[in-house]
């Protein structure tokens, strides 16, 4: 009904975050000597993740404009996207972070 | 998925009492119009809602449901007769059969239209709010 429904660029991208339960994806502990990348490894998962609020902002910034041009009077749906980009904005940054924090984590340990 | 679980429902929810208060407008606005295309003076309007499935949440979650306009049907309540034989839709008594538009129960539509918006806007505050707090976790 609403154009919002239609709004679930994330529903690929952030499926590893919203099953606990499920098996974990391969991240790749790769002997030395196997050079090749994981295909399905966590920087595929942040790439999705990546895609998706661009998705997400770029959905948000369509319906924006249609307000602004007056295609249509639904000034809370695009709130309401806007703060949903905003949401999946900071999901990322917060994934971001983590990732980080696990990379220096493992940087300080100890030979 | 939708990070912001319930949203959906609430834009549906805003929607309909946006066009209940798009109603009260045209009801206040034609307060005196005495002239239809229909023939007669204006007739209120009335917004009923009903319910719309939204999207089964999981396989056995709860059918969520939101609002939509339903219909818009017009007040059949005959309008009051004011005797001014000057005005042209004056019959031959000189009675103006005025639009049955009641100013008092339109401005209470349209605070509780306005209540209901805010309302609704609270949900969708607090469905982000707790998004964000969820997103502390850990920190």
């Amino acid at each position: 009904m609403s154009p919002l429904g239609s709004v679930n660029p994330l529903s690929a991208a952030a499926s590893p975050l919203t099953r606990l339960d499920a098996p974990m994806p391969k991240i790749g502990l790769h002997a030395p000597g196997a050079a090749t990348a994981p295909a399905n490894g966590f920087g595929q998962m942040f790439d999705n993740l990546v895609s998706g609020v661009t998705a997400k902002e770029d959905a948000s910034e369509a319906l924006t404009r249609k307000v602004l041009l007056g295609e249509t009077d639904q000034l809370h749906q695009s709130v309401i996207a806007r703060q949903e980009a905003s949401v999946s904005f900071s999901l990322m940054v917060e994934v971001r972070n983590k990732l980080v924090e696990s990379y220096q984590e493992l940087m300080r340990m100890q030979v | 998925m939708n990070l912001l679980s319930g949203i959906d429902i609430t834009a549906g929810a805003l929607n309909a009492q946006k066009t209940r208060l798009d109603i009260v407008a045209q009801n206040i606005a034609n307060a005196q119009t005495t002239r239809t295309p229909n023939g007669g003076p204006y007739q209120r309007q009335v917004v009923s809602f009903e319910t719309a499935l939204m999207r089964q949440s999981g396989s056995n979650g709860p059918g969520l449901q939101s609002v939509r306009v339903g219909t818009i049907t017009a007040d059949r309540t005959p309008g009051q007769q004011v005797y001014n034989p000057q005005h042209p839709d004056a019959d031959r008594d000189g009675l103006v059969t005025m639009p049955n538009v009641n100013l008092s129960y339109e401005m209470v539509d349209l605070i509780t239209a306005s209540r209901a918006y805010e309302a609704n806007l609270s949900v969708a505050k607090n469905a982000r709010t707790m998004a964000m707090k969820a997103l502390e976790i850990g920190k």
